[in-house]
């Protein structure tokens, strides 16, 4: 059984090398789709990192304020800043409208007066008592407002970052002009010169980690060649399903598969050589396509894919087999139940492309609507791009695989039940 | 009593879609190294017939033995037995006449070797071995057919299985295959032969069944000794009609 079990696994790989254009299929496309795919996603992952806002800077102020802010804002490294204190106010807004400048923030002039009279008034209420200086109540005082101009294609996130750095900048140069104005009173009130410590960080820390492994440098839980190489990895495995079920109508139609049923060996063999064939070829499309992320996509600039360690090289492993068996399981069951060559290329790319764009292939699931993201979870190339995930993203363990493996073995489980069922019902009439 | 290389007792083959017996209640005995040719109009029931004894097909009713061994019950045991040579090309295109064999080779358990000796003479008594490294699917028509024929032979089988194997080819191509299973019949192995060229029928078997609506009609134990005035296709349309047999 087992000689024969070998010739039917070298038969097919022989019926593949000899197809060039099967091999294209397997091995060249998914290459250029993850190329292509990690080239047109990367700008919209970085949106979600380290993309830079070009922000056009406009200081009619020329004071503390405008100095300060634009300093913050440089600091906080989300920003690109360009002076556009020269332009017109036409000028101005048109490179923004135009999408030259994603923001324009406007820093309107004797804005640092304002922030100097407020401070001082607000220290006058509550040292005027003692000091015998305070402002009497109902003083009139100026207001500045700083403006914040948004090209309209800005996405509500990146709003909302713009929105909060120019207000924590702003508050806290208000803070420390209230805490200077209080020292100078309490020197005045004390007579002592007093030294204010300088407070750089918030009393309260604030600490950001990913929700799984430490990923090095200053990633963050996705860019775009993380997802794309395991999501076309597996799109690439179940995309076998094409050229198993091909191969497989195209024996049944010939005079072959008359010769094999009067031969030694049963349904069960064929089908079991077939898949290991093609087991083994979705393991080499996987470590083609690792290979392909892990050296070649940083030679075209793109970020480079993260393996942390042998043991997570093992666990990849152990999550490509139960994938390719799955995908390998679909293939035969498509190739039994079809009744051409046709039928079984359109039914077999049409329900992998369905599941992997409902599986979180072409988009991550997270960013899909909720109803979607509950479907998504009846894909089997979910499951499968949910296994890739835990030994490249979250560095998990043996056990963290298991809720992807486990519908993955029983998917294929079913799957050779069914097609050995067609099969005999579609050889021996 | 020796027992014989085939025998079918009542055999049925009942189409499901169409109520109706494609073999009706057959039976038939092939002795060791009998060459047997099984003839009738289109749609008589002869390839059903094959393909029920070959273990293809399972039989509605009726049963039938190869060398004693139910076909049902030990098919695995009988396809060790048989060889077959379907009507329609059974070799890979893509790959080489050596390729072919070294994998029609071993699903019937033949070593490496073996492969080779008996591959390498049977290529040379076809006039194949110069082309062996060929890809099949650049041979011509003929070619392809005598090395379907090869590949049945391969394992040598005591009992071979012929569905029209010589349909569809040049005279030179159908010379050869017929010389090549005169000598595999010299050799003393039992084959049992489907055509529609009667001529060829006559010359090669040493007996003639003719079948038709699943039933054998007439046989003729020495077809070589017919009289001239008593020619096979004679017989053959006086027990089967005039009538048009065009499948539908």
């Amino acid at each position: 059984m087992i000689t024969r079990i070998r010739a039917h696994i070298s038969k097919e790989l022989l019926l593949l090398f000899r197809d060039r254009a099967g091999l294209a299929l397997l091995f060249a496309m998914p290459a250029c789709l993850v190329v292509i795919m990690a080239l047109v996603q990367d700008a919209p992952f970085r949106d979600f990192s380290d993309r830079q806002l070009q922000v056009v800077y406009k200081d009619l102020d020329r004071g503390d304020v405008g100095r300060q802010l634009r300093e913050g804002l440089e600091r906080s490294g989300s920003f690109t800043i360009t002076d556009g204190t020269g332009m017109t106010p036409g000028m101005f807004l048109d490179a923004i409208r135009k999408g030259q400048y994603q923001v324009g923030i406007m820093v309107p002039e004797g804005a640092s007066k304002v922030l100097e009279a407020r401070a001082s008034s607000t220290i006058s209420s509550v040292f005027g008592p003692l000091t015998g200086t305070g402002t009497g109540p109902g003083a009139e005082l100026d207001s500045a407002t700083v403006r914040v101009i948004m090209d309209p294609e800005v996405k509500h996130a990146f709003r909302q970052l713009v929105h909060a750095s120019v207000r924590g900048i702003l508050s806290g140069l208000s803070s420390d002009r209230l805490l200077d104005g209080m020292r100078a009173e309490l020197e005045q009130v004390t007579g002592d010169s007093l030294v204010m410590p300088v407070v750089t960080e918030p009393f309260v820390d604030l600490h950001e980690e990913m929700a799984g492994g430490e990923l090095m440098g200053e990633r963050v839980a996705h860019d775009s060649t993380q997802h794309n190489v395991p999501a076309w990895t597996v799109f690439a495995m179940f995309f076998t399903v094409v050229l198993l079920g091909g191969n497989m109508v195209k024996e049944r139609e010939s005079g072959r598969m008359l010769r094999l049923l009067t031969m030694p060996g049963g349904t069960g063999e064929r089908i079991l050589g077939r898949m290991t064939a093609y087991l083994m070829v979705c393991v080499a499309q996987g470590i083609l396509l690792v290979l392909i992320g892990m050296w070649f996509l940083p030679l075209i600039g793109l970020p480079q894919l993260r393996v942390a360690g042998p043991s997570m090289i093992v666990l990849l492993f152990i999550a490509a087999v139960p994938t390719a068996l799955a995908a390998t399981s679909l293939g035969v069951l498509v190739g039994s139940m079809s009744r051409s060559q046709q039928q079984s290329a359109v039914l077999g790319s049409t329900f992998v492309v369905i599941m992997s764009a409902i599986g979180g292939i072409w988009v991550p699931l997270y960013i899909m609507p909720p109803a979607m993201r509950a479907l998504g979870q009846l894909s089997p190339l979910h499951w499968g791009l949910e296994a890739f995930n835990v030994p490249l993203l979250r560095e998990g363990d043996l056990w963290e695989l298991l809720p992807s493996v486990a519908p993955l073995l029983l998917f294929s489980v079913v799957c050779i039940i069914a097609a050995i069922v067609a099969e005999r019902r579609a050889t021996y009439r | 009593m020796t027992v014989p290389d085939i025998r079918a007792e009542g055999l049925v083959q009942r189409y499901r879609h169409s109520g109706t017996n494609a073999v009706d209640g057959l039976d038939l005995e092939v002795r060791s190294g009998e060459f047997l040719g099984l003839l009738g109009p289109n749609g008589a029931g002869k390839t059903t017939l094959i393909s029920m004894l070959t273990g293809v097909l399972r039989p509605t009713a009726g049963q039938a033995f190869i060398q004693g061994l139910d076909i049902v019950a030990e098919t695995q045991r009988v396809h060790g037995l048989i060889g077959f040579v379907p009507q329609e090309i059974a070799l890979y295109g893509e790959f080489t006449a050596r390729e072919n064999l070294a994998f029609f080779g071993r699903l019937q358990g033949l070593d490496r070797a073996t492969v080779r000796e008996h591959g390498n003479h049977l290529l040379e008594r076809a006039g194949l071995l110069d082309r062996a490294d060929e890809p099949v699917r650049r041979w011509s028509g003929g070619m392809q057919r005598r090395l379907n024929l090869v590949t049945a032979l391969l394992h040598r089988p005591p009992i071979v299985f012929l569905d029209e194997p010589t349909a569809g080819i040049d005279v030179q191509s159908r010379a050869a295959i017929r010389e090549l299973l005169m000598e595999v019949h010299a050799e003393g192995v039992t084959l049992v032969y489907t055509s529609h060229h009667l001529e060829e029928a006559e010359r090669l078997c040493s007996r003639v069944v003719i079948v038709d609506h699943g039933k054998v009609v007439a046989e003729v134990t020495d077809p070589q000794a017919l009289a001239a005035h008593e020619r096979l296709e004679d017989l053959f349309l006086q027990v089967t009609g005039r009538e048009l047999r065009d499948r539908s």
